[in-house]
């Protein structure tokens, strides 16, 4: 039966919808607040162990020798297991690209600090940490790579010896006569950048309790997992089972961002589980291993481009050139980050032309992993950042350049060189307001006054495109498998007209829940409340990729509309056989089935669905007797890569412009955020309060990897941002109050107009306070390339603007 | 991240607490007082003691009183109850500033002042605090009390000069005399964060030239640092930003080497001391009569 889902609001059976639309209060929160939703380290199984992992204190060490005999002789340790039994019993992990996986346990070296080493299975968490010191490893240390240009040398220490390259992939992508537009431009501008490892930092780290059934070869485990159909297949992979012997079970988590990934961990308790003779085995990552040794780290990325722009301000070309360490394996898939900028390579314009040559290597640091934005932050910093010098360079203001730039809302749908198509948009709309709301022109007036008396203001103007409701395919480009990501709901009118909806995903934070309550309420006529959502494990759920990727909130509201319509079509067969008339003279509207023309002739709902169930006497032959349906989604139109790696990718694209105020402080460097303003379009906010609250958190995000954070490492490839200590998030103090305005051009293709907002500023943010802070160094003749711009750093951009000769 | 085993006591009184720092061997056990460094050092276990004596209850030591034109504040008196005391706001209102940069509302709940000038971190707000107000530490051992001046009392990097079976039980600052000027300042990555650098000054104006200035700037050094050298370039001279500019530049170039880490090299650290100081510098003359 061919589905179609509702693109817009109007196409809903509501003569106005109540519930999607308005900032309806989540489902979610009550049991949030009252501190009863259950997460992984609050469940208790029969029998539990606890692990604890031993990890390597080296960066690149040959592991010579383990004796576990003191740890297996404490009392309360039921299970060690080292390489050894990652080599009985396991694969090395699936990887993108391919072949860059190692075993969960280091089996002959180890090729980062904090790579497991040894494990320990004990009847408290206590007595496993107890053990792991009593584990005694003969390591031979070995000469570590830690910088990405020393890796691709000749004679570099090799992190995988067998691959006999630490070059996990080179590729360059062309689209266009680049080459032309570059010898034709009238200016060119070159700059390099860096971008420092960030990441992902939800409030509870990952956890998982493993299970593994030695009798039936089960293997099932519970945990804080973000994406449950893939992790399961990570699992089945690993431990070469049949993909119906593992079952995924997700439990609430306190966000992900991406850093939920917990592979490792989950498989190193799965061995200790089956060593351990099927006990569960409860793993709780502590926030050390998390920075450290998690999937907490993305974006290590060098830098050079190039744009090429014409006399009147109109940008040509572009080349970008990354050279991303993706660190020791590519097992927390890291290199899709660098994939998926091009869904956006051009950002919100016209640029017709454009090459992207990418580098990813091995080094003996963390392996990369997924982080809020996938990718394209640091992409649109460096594209902003080369927008303003091509507006310095040529005088023009950068509010204008931009706007010289956009594509414009007459072009849409509008295909980017790199292969994307974005749906729709009103960029100059969305500049206008934000101008509008920021009070650009007072603040360029105010940046002028401070100047004379001495003090230096920077307003940045910056603007990016948030590629929303991925597909697998276009990270194919970095070696990833799979085409697709389907989201599937099964919708179920019970026989008092209460509705449940099945799903894949666990709650994440971002309201999903709500939401799905929200479709249902007015798509069915009932009260939000009549909706409860049942998470499934993965051995029961409907297909689902879950959250990620800007997609579930789209996804779900298309797989529930679908489920939904499925149901309509049903219950109209239903209606006019006890109305003695034919299905194409019902219709459902506003929780009615109605005979259309005859008032007065119509059942609810709650009716029909109590018929099909209760009386089986008056069905229509043949009739399925179910109120209940399932749909899994899948994006339209999506198509296969090409061989420049272009293809359809993304479903929507949303905008926003972001106007920042920052002031530094020329003697300490210091950077202080004084205003914030921004205006985003993501199509219809089906629940504008959770919009707003991802835009929030986003910009958060967005502020901490442009001034404080960063996972640093010494040239030995020993990590120096272990705690909170060192690896500074954004608090309260740290940000502004952000004023925020909207503009709503509804997706043609989505599920009622709406489009991904979940990553949401993460992608305008860091570029926008940069192009800030640079329209403040602009004043003394420099400019800040390198993220964060820690005070430290701002304070010697300064130090050797003011050594500089004048006129130099 | 699961502590080593430890046995755990909660004295009820300072005496008994004494009691079995004494009756303890060397570095077997530890002081517990608001917990906010140690707890972590133990779940780390980079603190391995055998022992932990838990004085965060001594009610004993949780006091502020006026003692003379000074206070004299219990060793467990809470950041918190600093922060919010009438009695602290208006006599010693640098300790006022310094208590509200340490940490989060949170961590003053529980952090203590006599905690803070044990653990002596050397970019931590107290140890300034109390060697720029000359105040003195007062401590309890097996033979009784003694009191410390702060230049002895912090020694060196989470150094101090108590011994092991000794406590610090009170805390006593003098009164700033009347017309004197002050200034508490820091840079830290974020608010709440141990200083990068800070400086807190103290000076006073006589017949329109400065006197009595101290300076001390911390987080650039093992320990919180009194400079002569600078103190004694402003005191005397009519109070000019030309003054408070050669002073900062006099400190960062008598200072030692400062640390270098991941939030700030030690050419960064050098300079902040010199900016803290100038402004510390101008702040305190401004509040000076």
């Amino acid at each position: 039966m061919a589905v179609e889902i509702p693109t817009e609001l109007e196409d809903l059976p509501t003569s106005k919808p109540h519930w999607i639309g308005r900032e309806v209060k989540r489902v979610e929160d009550p049991s949030l607040v009252t501190g009863r939703t259950e997460f992984i380290d609050d469940v208790v199984l029969p029998r539990m162990l606890h692990c604890a992992i031993l990890r390597s204190p080296f960066a690149h060490a040959r592991i010579s020798k383990i004796d576990t005999r003191e740890a297996e002789a404490l009392p309360g340790v039921l299970a060690v297991v080292t390489g050894e039994d990652a080599l009985r019993w396991s694969y090395p992990a699936v990887t993108a690209p391919e072949g860059w996986g190692t075993h969960c346990i280091a089996t002959d070296k180890a090729r980062y600090v904090g790579e497991p080493v040894a494990a320990v299975a004990a009847t408290s968490r206590y007595v496993a940490e107890d053990a792991i010191e009593l584990i005694t490893v003969d390591y031979e240390p070995l000469q570590a790579v830690a910088d990405p240009f020393e890796a691709m040398k000749e004679g570099s220490p090799l992190v995988i010896e067998e691959k006999g390259s630490n070059v996990m992939l080179q590729r360059t992508f062309t689209w266009g006569d680049v080459d032309e537009a570059f010898a034709a431009a009238d200016h060119v501008f070159s700059e390099k950048f860096r971008w420092n490892r960030v990441g992902a930092n939800p409030t509870e780290t990952f956890g998982a309790i493993c299970e593994w059934d030695p009798m039936d070869l089960n293997l099932t485990v519970r945990g804080s997992i973000q994406s449950a159909s893939n992790f399961g297949l990570g699992r089945v992979a690993t431990f070469g089972l049949p993909s119906n012997r593992v079952n995924i079970i997700s439990y609430a988590h306190g966000g992900s961002f991406g850093g939920k990934g917990g592979t490792r961990g989950t498989d190193v308790a799965c061995l200790l589980s089956r060593k351990a003779g099927g006990r569960p085995v409860k793993w709780i990552e502590d926030r050390m291993e998390y920075l450290t040794a998690g999937g907490s780290q993305a974006w290590d990325r060098h830098y050079e481009a190039s744009i090429a722009v014409r006399a009147d301000g109109v940008v040509t070309g572009l080349r970008v050139k990354l050279v991303n360490d993706i660190g020791a394996t590519g097992e927390g898939f890291g290199a899709i980050n660098t994939a998926k900028p091009l869904a956006a390579f051009t950002g919100p314009y016209t640029i017709a032309v454009a090459q992207y040559d990418l580098t990813l290597t091995a080094s003996n640091k963390l392996p990369e992993s997924p982080c809020r934005g996938m990718g394209p932050p640091p992409h649109f910093f460096v594209l902003e950042q080369m927008m303003d010098i091509a507006a310095r360079a040529l005088d023009v203001d950068p509010a204008e350049f931009r706007r010289r730039n956009f594509i414009r809302a007459d072009q849409f749908p509008y295909t980017i060189p790199s292969g994307n198509e974005y749906d729709s948009g009103s960029y100059e709309e969305v500049l206008d307001k934000a101008l509008e709301l920021a009070g650009y022109a007072e603040l360029r007036r105010q940046q002028a006054e401070a100047l004379e008396q001495g003090r230096l203001l920077g307003i940045g103007v910056a603007s990016a495109i948030e590629p929303g409701v991925f597909d697998l395919n276009v990270y194919s480009v970095v070696g990833m498998q799979g085409t697709g990501v389907p989201e599937g709901a099964t919708v179920s009118i019970d026989i008092l007209g209460m509705v449940t909806v099945r799903v894949g995903f666990t709650l994440e934070g971002q309201g999903q829940y709500t939401l799905v309550s929200q479709i249902i309420a007015d798509y069915f006529g009932v009260e939000m409340d009549s909706v409860r959502i049942a998470p499934l494990d993965t051995r029961s759920a409907p297909p689902s990729f879950g959250p990620g990727g800007s997609r579930l909130g789209v996804a779900i509201t298309g797989a529930v509309l679908g489920a939904c319509e499925r149901i309509r079509e049903k219950m109209a067969i239903v209606t006019a056989g006890l109305m003695q008339t034919e299905p194409a003279n019902i219709e459902l509207m506003d929780g009615r089935f109605r005979v259309k023309g005859v008032p007065g002739a119509e059942m609810t709902v709650a009716e029909v669905a109590g018929t099909m169930l209760a009386r089986s006497d008056l069905l229509p032959p043949g009739i399925d007797p179910r109120p209940e349906a399932t749909h899994v989604w899948t994006a339209p139109g999506r198509a296969p890569v090409d061989e420049e790696g272009r293809t359809k990718s993304y479903l929507t694209a949303a905008q926003a412009v972001h106007v920042v105020l920052v002031e530094i402080d020329r003697e300490t460097g210091q950077v202080e955020i004084l205003k914030y303003c921004l205006c985003d379009d993501c199509g219809t906010r089906l629940n504008p309060a959770t919009v707003e609250g991802q835009t929030d958190g986003s910009v958060v995000q967005g502020i901490g990897a442009a001034l404080l954070e960063e996972y640093a490492y010494d040239d030995e490839a020993q990590p120096l941002s272990t705690t909170f200590m060192e690896y500074l998030l954004p608090t309260i103090n740290d940000v502004p109050l952000i004023e925020k305005v909207a503009v709503v051009t509804p997706s043609p293709f989505a599920p009622l107009g709406a489009k991904g907002c979940g990553e949401g500023a993460m992608h305008t943010t860091p570029a926008a306070v940069m192009c800030a802070v640079n329209d403040a160094l602009a004043q003394l003749g420099t400019r800040a390339t390198e993220v964060p711009a820690a005070p430290h750093r701002v304070w010697k951009l300064i130090r050797e603007a003011n050594e500089k000769p004048q006129g130099a | 991240m699961k502590p080593a085993r430890f046995d755990y006591a909660a004295p009820g009184s300072l005496a008994e607490a004494v009691t079995l720092l004494a009756q303890s061997g060397e570095d077997e056990a530890k002081i517990l007082a608001g917990g906010q460094s140690l707890m972590p050092l133990l779940n780390m276990r980079l603190a391995r003691p055998q022992l932990l004596v838990d004085v965060s209850g001594l009610a004993e030591l949780d006091y502020i009183r006026e003692q003379g034109a000074g206070l004299a504040i219990g060793a467990m008196t809470t950041k918190r109850a600093l922060e919010q005391s009438e009695l602290v706001k208006r006599r010693q209102p640098l300790l006022h500033a310094a208590t509200v940069l340490i940490g989060h509302p949170q961590i003053r709940n529980r952090g203590t002042i006599g905690g803070s000038m044990a653990q002596a971190d050397p970019a931590a707000e107290y140890p300034a605090v109390a060697l720029a107000m000359d105040a003195e530490l007062v401590v309890q051992g097996p033979d009784g009390e003694r009191c410390i001046k702060a230049e002895d009392f912090f020694v060196t990097y989470l150094t101090t000069a108590l011994e092991p079976a000794e406590i610090l039980s009170e805390v006593r600052v003098p009164e700033l005399p009347a017309g004197t000027g002050w200034s508490f300042r820091e840079v830290a990555r974020r608010h709440g964060d141990f200083a990068v650098a800070g400086a807190a000054v103290t000076l006073r104006l006589e017949a329109g030239r400065c006197a009595d200035t101290r300076i001390v700037v911390f987080g650039v050094g093992d320990r919180a640092l009194r400079v002569d050298e600078a103190e004694q370039l402003v005191d005397g001279e009519a109070p000019t930003s030309g003054l408070f500019e050669r002073a900062g530049t006099k400190l960062s170039e008598v200072i030692e080497e400062p640390l270098s880490d991941l939030h700030a090299s030690a050419d960064y650290r050098r300079d902040l001391a010199r900016v803290l100081t100038q402004r510390g510098l101008a702040e305190a003359a401004s509040r000076a009569s």
